[in-house]
Parts: structure tokens; C-alpha cells; sequence
């Protein structure tokens, strides 16, 4: 029986690199021997992922993309099917805690030099991961057909109005109708479950094969290729099973830990997660008081309303999200890490952290003159940061990096 | 390394593997379940009442029970009389093959000695057999007694939905489970079952 | 350059202190709170494991609200079954049209046509406890006030020119809109008292006070009417939120349990490059 199956296998490996891909990718891929917990989220991310597929194929079964059944299907699945509540709210938590991780991820990069030579295209795959996720959380948010699904389409889906002579027929072609109708649900339905997810696990295949390919970094900064042992394997290297596969697993754990937390007592998030006028159907008729993104846009949305012309506002939120596609060669510094980077590193991306969280929170709340204001000045250090970049980077004092991990 | 750092790891292996792989199961529950009837389906597929006293002798009727034909049939005292006449012809005269909910019960096979009930769906492929209560030569059989013809594929039953020796369909017409409350029939529902 | 690294080690904390600073007063400033001319909401707990509750909770719903307001997620047979009340007493007792069965949705007991009697058509409540909250709805259903310029001479605080009209008035008793004598509050919270050292009393007006002897229910016994309903309605907009939470503990637990071990064997397997 076991020679039976040991033939089988050979077979196939004969025909598919099936030992060779799995030692080099996985078994033997060598990972720095020293890195901190900032380095776990992207497993992480690659966890919920899968969780929002898997879920995902369950929720298209009892959903319905119609204008007519698309809420109260929603209600069918919380209510009728059985199970049906932990699937969603897996789906909506999951949703959630994605953008969490991949921010915390993104963060990760900015700080210890993530995207600096080899590593730009894992930078660029993974800054058109970033914007996949917006279109599929922004689409997946439409399909509930609640008022807050209605109004936010339509306060997105307004800004390609803004666009100078095709902007308003582009808008009605988005739609498909006059309205946000079942017409433009079903075709966002589409998308969400079938165009965007492909475009996802593509790009994420080819993030980890880019990265795999110029290898992971550390918190030093440190070149692991420098010092490699008489097999070629980095010295400052342990293998990735079983060191990173463990470490994974706590952080699974630890991350699945929260994410029961949320998921059973606080579905809602307070509001953040599942608004609460997203309870109520969509009513074209009339507005909610108070509309706001989800959490995850809100840093963006900011951008939108602090710019008082709807042209600019769109240029500027789009550019916040570009900007980070060439973070690569706005960096002119000699070392990655944040930890060997002169103070004004320091500075700046403790600035740019504080405004991005000041940005997300006043996403989240209504207009004042006072907050107004304080959007504006969170803008601008939002984009000094990374304009000014090539200046601070290239001219400030750095320490020198060791050369063993 | 040392002996005792060796069994601490096995233990430690085991125990991960064990309390992560007995939670599989618990995390395949919601996906499995989903899966179930719905509240929805088992709603639209509640019992079916009906008043049964306005049906004529001989008469059949059909109604529809989680979206699947039901045949009811009331018979005369003849045609009940007349049952046995049929048994040589018949395959399973007992329904000793078939799990049969009231057996022995009634000659009907029902819980009501006037009344037949059973699904419309031939257990051959799931036709609709048809009802043809002459006795009179029919082209599919020469000395047929009353009963029901699948037009698919020639499967016959006897008036109480018995079938055939020697014909596609191998078991009896299910009887599926009912009550009677005076006149009143209840299809899908048995409160003494 | 330490101090440097102490920061960046505390980038996160110190994130959210300057984030707390810039954010509060001004910014966070109250936009007029969801309950409008009453203040803050009165708070509510809901408490889903009380059956008893949500019983009467049902019953005071379906005979005061249902005629009006449909629950159209919800299922007869599911509300009996969650609420522990045997199915033959709950349509005896609680079910008005004998032609419904349990798997029917709660499709409400109004005519077609009578839509528009309110101006307005009276909204599906399924959902009410999720959007609005039950802060709202609890506060809500006890600020009705006596006010003859509306069409039903009733008004409400949290929802000023409300087109329901007080259905539990015989209940709760004429409200009214009241002036009272209230200590005046020194900045310091205290209350400020004169020179002889007694308290010094001003006028404030928009209580709401009850006629005695208008209601057939006392304040206490009201207040919990509408506690049990606004339970009963939390239910009905989640119901299998006491579940949920139930069975939350275990998978946290589990997670808890999980984490522990993988970090053990993760320190564990730690040694074998840890000098």
C-alpha cells in the first residue's frame, strides 16, 4: 500500500515540482532569525483572506442580488438559515479586522524600510492589494442594500461626477439607472464575489512569489544574503517550518482570540463595523442624518470633505492612496530600518501616524469649523510625509547598521 | 538535546495538534448546517390540511405537499372488497420491503379504512403515475382491476398504491405520515407517530 | 538616540494620547444627541435571559404595537419557541388570525389600505432595537406629553412631532410638561447655597409628570411595561444574540486554550537557535 502510494507520489513529482516547490516555499524557505510581532500580520492577512472566501461562498448561496429581496435576504440569513448569523458575521468582522492587519502591515513596511531595493515590486503588488480591497470592501458594503449601503454608493459613486465632461454620464453608466437600484447591486454583486476576488488571489500569489524571490526583511535592516554558510543559506536564517510556522500559530491564535471577541459580543463594532443605519432598508427618499464610511475609508473620506471642491477632493483622496505606490524612490535613505534612520524619520512618521489616526476618526464624525481645520492640518502632514521624504531621508544623520542580525 | 526537552515537545505537539485539530469539527458546524432546510423551506413545506368529507367514492384527488404530489383516493366498499383481487399480480403485497408507517393498519394503508394517501411520485424515476379506476381490459393489461399507470415507463399499482410484479418501479407508493381529525385531513404532520 | 527608540517603541500609546488630546473637547463636542428635547437617552440594559420579560414584553407588543407595526423577519413559531411558551397556548392566546401557521412570517394585522391613516405608514418594527437602539426606544415610549397643537394632543420629547399617537396613554396616564423648583448647581457640582446657607432653588421647566390618577399603571409598573417591551424588541431585532453571546465564551475559551499551547511549544522550539 505505502509503495503503491510512494510510486504515486514520484509520479507526480516527476510531472510537478510538487517537493521541490514545497521545500523551497515553505519547508526550507529561509526567514531572518530575528523579527518582532509587526512582522506576523501579513499571515494574518492571508488568514482572513481565506476566512472571506470561505465565508463568502457561503453568504452568495442565500443571498439575493435583487433590489426587491437583497435586504430582507440578509435578514434570511441572519434569521432562517441556520447558522446563517455566525457565517455573516464572519464575513463583516473578517471584513473588518482585514483592513486592520493589512494597515498594521502597510505601517510595518513604512517603519522598517519594507519597500527599499529588492523589495519594490512586493511594495507595488502590495499596494494594488490595498486598492483591490477598497473596490471589494467598498462593493461588498453596497450589496446589504441598507441606507447606509445606499447613501454611502451614492456619495462614492457621486465622485466620478466630479470628473470634467464625462463625469456625469460615467456615473449613470456606473449605475446602470437613475438611482442605486437592484441593477447596480447585482452587477456589484458580480464583482465582489467573482472579478475582484480573482484579481485578490492573483496579486497575492504574486506578492509572496516577489517576495520569496528577494527575500523577507528584519527590524535591523540587515542584509541576511551578506553572511551565508557553506550550503548558501543566510546564517542569520532559521528554516521556515517548523520557527515561523509556530510563531504563526501563536499569533493565530492570539489574532483568532480577538476576532471571537468581536465577532460574538460585539458583531457591530460599535457602530463601525455594521452601522446602525445599515439595519434600516435603502430609501432613496431620504437621507440618514448622519452618513459616514465605514471605519476602514474614513482617513480618505476626510481628505474628500476637507477639500472644498469636489474635483480637488476626489485628486487628492485618489493621490493619498498613489502616493504610496512610490514610497520606493521617495525613500533616499542608506538604511531600511526606522531604528537606524536620523530623527527627522522619526519625527515624520510619528506625525504621519498621529494624522492618519486623527483623520480616521474625524472620517467617522460630523463637521465642525474646529474639526475642519484640524483636517486640513492632518492633510497636509499626511502628504508632507511623503513628499518630503527624499529630503529628510537624504539628509539626516543615520546610524550604522550592523551587519549580523 | 536533552531526554526530558525531547518528551516536553512531544507532549506539547500532541496536545496543539490535538486541541487544534478537535476544533475543526466545531468550525465546520456552521458551513454543514447552513446547508439544512431553512426556516423558509420548512415553512412553505409545513403539513397541509385539507376536508376530505366532500370527496366523492371512487374519487382521487391530488394535492401538493413540499411542492410534491400527494394522492388521495376515497374508496368505495366494493373496491376495498375487491383488493385481493389484485394480489397475485402485486410484488410486495405488505410493503415488507418499505419502511411503511401504518402497516397492518388498514387495507388502505392509510390510518383511515375509507381513505388512501400516498405520494404521487413513482418510486421508479418520479413520474406521476395516473389514476384509472375502471375495471375494464386496459392496452397495458387485459385484466386490470382499477389502479394507477405511469405513462413513463409502464409501471402499474393497485388502487392503494401497491406495485406490480414484473414492472420498472421496485417498491410501493411511500405513504407519508398523516392524521385524520374527524373529516379533516393532515398531510406531513402525525401527532401519535 | 535611546529616547528616540523609547518612542518609537511607544508610537502606538503615544498615538493615542495625542490622539485623545486633539480629540477632546472641541472635537468631540456633542452634535444634538439621538434623543433630541430629552437629553441624554435614559440608559438600557437588555437582559435576554429573563423569559418572563420577554414574555410579557411579546404580549404587550402584540396587543398595543402589532395592529400597527408588522415584524416581518420574524416567525410566529420562532418567537414562541425562543420564548419558552408552548405553542398551542402562544396561539391561543397571542395569535388573532386563526388562518396563521407557525412558519409564518409576522406580516403585521393592518389592511392594505389603511397605509396612510398616521400620515405616514406605520414602519416594520423587526429591526427597530438595531437602528435606532434601545437607549432610544426605551426613553422614547415614556416622553410622550400632553401638547393639544398635535393632531393626537400628544407630542414627544425624543421625537418631536412624532405621527404615533400615545397608544399606552390609558396605561401611563396624562404626561405633562411641568416647571419645578430645582437646587441651582454651583460650577463646582455642588448645590450653591445663599448666605443663611440654604439651598438656592430656580425654576426649570420640561419635566414630564404624570396627572395622579390618570393611568391605570403607577410609574414603576410603566416604566417596566415598556422595559419588558423594549427587551422583547431587542429580541426580536437579534434573535439569537443571547445564543450568540453563549456560545461565545466557549470560542474564546477555545482560543485562549489554543494560544497558550502554541506559545509554549513555540518557546519550546525557540531554544534550538536561542543562545
Amino acid at each position: 500500500m505505502s509503495e503503491m502510494a510512494g510510486k504515486l507520489f514520484s509520479w507526480l513529482n516527476n510531472r510537478l515540482p510538487i517537493v521541490n516547490t514545497f521545500e523551497r516555499h515553505l519547508s526550507k524557505h529561509p526567514v531572518p532569525s530575528k523579527v518582532n510581532f509587526w512582522y506576523l500580520f501579513g499571515a494574518l492577512a492571508a488568514v482572513t483572506l481565506i476566512i472571506q472566501i470561505v465565508t463568502g461562498i457561503w453568504l452568495i448561496m442565500p443571498y439575493s442580488n435583487t433590489e426587491e429581496q437583497a435586504f430582507s435576504s440578509i435578514e434570511y440569513i441572519m434569521r432562517d438559515v441556520d447558522y446563517g448569523w455566525v457565517i455573516r458575521y464572519m464575513h463583516t468582522t473578517g471584513a473588518s479586522l482585514f483592513f486592520a492587519v493589512v494597515y498594521l502591515h502597510m505601517f510595518r513596511g513604512l517603519l522598517y524600510g519594507s519597500y527599499q531595493k529588492p523589495k519594490e515590486l512586493v511594495w507595488i503588488f502590495g499596494c494594488t492589494i490595498y486598492l483591490a480591497m477598497m473596490a471589494e470592501g467598498f462593493l461588498g458594503y453596497v450589496l446589504p442594500y441598507g441606507q447606509m449601503s445606499y447613501w454611502g454608493a451614492q456619495v462614492i459613486i457621486s465622485l466620478f461626477g466630479a470628473i470634467p465632461y464625462v463625469g456625469e454620464s460615467l456615473e449613470l453608466w456606473v449605475r446602470g439607472d437613475y438611482y442605486i437600484s437592484g441593477i447596480t447591486v447585482s452587477r456589484f454583486f458580480a464583482l465582489h464575489v467573482v472579478a475582484l476576488p480573482l484579481i485578490l488571489i492573483a496579486l497575492v500569489f504574486l506578492h509572496l512569489v516577489a517576495l520569496h524571490e528577494v527575500g523577507a526583511g528584519n527590524p535591523e535592516g540587515v542584509d541576511i544574503e551578506a553572511h551565508l554558510d557553506e550550503d548558501g543559506v543566510p546564517l542569520d536564517s532559521v528554516p521556515f517550518f517548523p520557527y515561523k510556522v509556530l510563531n504563526g500559530l501563536v499569533a493565530i491564535g492570539v489574532f483568532m482570540t480577538v476576532f471571537a471577541i468581536i465577532m460574538f459580543f460585539f458583531p457591530e463594532g460599535g457602530g463601525y463595523f455594521i452601522e446602525m443605519a445599515n439595519f434600516q432598508e435603502a430609501n432613496p427618499l431620504v437621507t440618514p442624518d448622519h452618513i459616514a464610511p465605514v471605519w476602514y475609508y474614513a482617513p480618505f473620506y476626510t481628505m474628500l470633505r476637507a477639500i472644498p471642491d469636489p474635483l480637488g477632493g476626489l485628486i487628492v483622496m485618489a493621490a493619498a492612496v498613489a502616493i504610496f505606490f512610490i514610497v520606493p524612490w521617495l525613500d533616499r535613505s542608506k538604511v531600511a530600518s526606522i531604528r537606524y534612520k536620523g530623527i527627522y524619520s522619526k519625527i515624520a512618521i510619528t506625525l504621519f501616524g498621529v494624522s492618519f489616526l486623527t483623520l480616521g476618526y474625524l472620517g467617522t464624525v460630523g463637521v465642525t469649523e474646529i474639526r475642519k481645520i484640524m483636517s486640513i492640518i492632518c492633510t497636509i502632514i499626511y502628504f508632507a510625509y511623503f513628499l518630503l521624504m527624499p529630503i529628510y531621508t537624504k539628509y539626516e544623520k543615520t546610524k550604522e547598521v550592523p551587519t549580523r542580525l | 538535546m536533552q531526554e526530558k526537552d525531547k518528551t516536553r515537545r512531544k507532549v506539547l505537539i500532541g496536545l496543539t495538534s490535538a486541541i487544534g485539530i478537535s476544533g475543526v469539527p466545531f468550525a465546520a458546524i456552521p458551513f454543514i448546517a447552513a446547508w439544512n432546510p431553512s426556516a423558509k423551506a420548512k415553512a412553505a413545506g409545513a403539513p397541509v390540511k385539507l376536508d376530505v368529507s366532500k370527496m366523492q367514492f371512487g374519487q382521487q384527488i391530488q394535492v401538493s405537499w413540499r411542492k410534491q404530489p400527494v394522492f388521495i383516493v376515497r374508496h368505495t366498499q366494493e373496491s376495498i372488497a375487491s383488493l385481493d383481487l389484485a394480489l397475485p399480480k402485486l410484488a410486495d403485497p405488505n410493503s415488507d420491503d418499505i419502511v411503511e408507517p401504518y402497516k397492518g393498519l388498514n387495507p388502505s394503508r392509510s390510518k383511515s379504512p375509507e381513505y388512501s394517501v400516498f405520494s404521487g411520485v413513482c418510486t421508479h424515476l418520479g413520474c406521476a403515475p395516473k389514476y384509472f379506476p375502471e375495471v375494464e381490459p386496459k392496452p397495458w393489461d387485459a385484466s386490470w382491476s382499477g389502479g394507477f399507470f405511469c405513462p413513463c415507463h409502464g409501471s402499474m399499482f393497485d388502487i392503494v398504491g401497491r406495485v406490480f410484479k414484473g414492472v420498472p418501479a421496485p417498491t410501493n407508493l411511500v405513504v407519508p405520515p398523516h392524521m385524520f381529525e374527524g373529516s379533516i385531513l393532515t398531510i406531513g404532520e402525525d401527532k401519535e407517530l | 538616540m535611546i529616547l528616540y527608540r523609547n518612542i518609537l517603541k511607544n508610537i502606538p500609546k503615544i498615538s493615542l494620547l495625542l490622539l485623545f488630546i486633539f480629540t477632546s473637547h472641541e472635537i468631540v463636542s456633542a452634535e444634538g444627541g439621538p434623543c433630541k428635547d430629552y437629553g441624554d437617552c435614559d440608559e438600557f440594559k437588555y437582559s435576554l435571559n429573563d423569559i418572563d420579560s420577554l414574555q410579557r414584553g411579546a404580549s404587550t407588543y402584540i396587543n398595543y404595537c402589532y395592529g400597527c407595526h408588522s415584524l416581518q423577519y420574524s416567525r410566529w413559531g420562532r418567537v414562541a419557541q425562543d420564548l419558552e411558551i408552548p405553542e398551542d397556548i402562544f396561539f391561543e392566546n397571542l395569535v388573532f388570525d386563526k388562518s396563521i401557521k407557525s412558519g409564518d412570517l409576522m406580516m403585521g394585522a393592518m389592511p392594505e389600505e389603511s397605509g396612510t391613516w398616521f400620515g405616514v405608514e406605520p414602519p416594520d418594527l423587526t429591526l427597530v432595537a438595531r437602528y435606532k437602539g434601545d437607549d432610544w426606544i426605551y426613553s422614547y415610549l415614556r416622553a410622550y406629553y400632553e401638547d393639544s397643537s398635535k393632531q393626537y394632543g400628544v407630542n414627544n420629547l425624543v421625537y418631536p412631532g412624532t405621527a404615533m399617537p400615545n397608544v399606552l396613554l390609558s396605561l401611563q396616564g396624562n404626561q405633562r410638561l411641568v416647571c419645578k423648583d430645582i437646587p441651582l448647581i454651583a460650577k463646582n457640582g455642588g448645590e450653591k447655597r445663599d448666605n443663611d446657607g440654604n439651598t438656592i432653588m430656580i425654576e426649570k421647566c420640561g419635566f414630564l409628570q404624570v396627572q395622579d390618577g390618570t393611568g391605570s399603571l403607577s410609574k414603576e409598573e410603566f416604566d417596566e411595561l415598556i422595559y419588558d417591551l423594549t427587551n422583547f424588541l431587542v429580541y426580536v431585532g437579534e434573535p439569537i444574540k443571547a445564543t450568540r453571546e453563549r456560545i461565545g465564551w466557549y470560542v474564546v475559551f477555545y482560543f485562549l486554550i489554543f494560544t497558550a499551547l502554541s506559545s509554549l511549544l513555540y518557546r519550546e522550539f525557540k531554544k534550538d537557535y536561542k543562545k
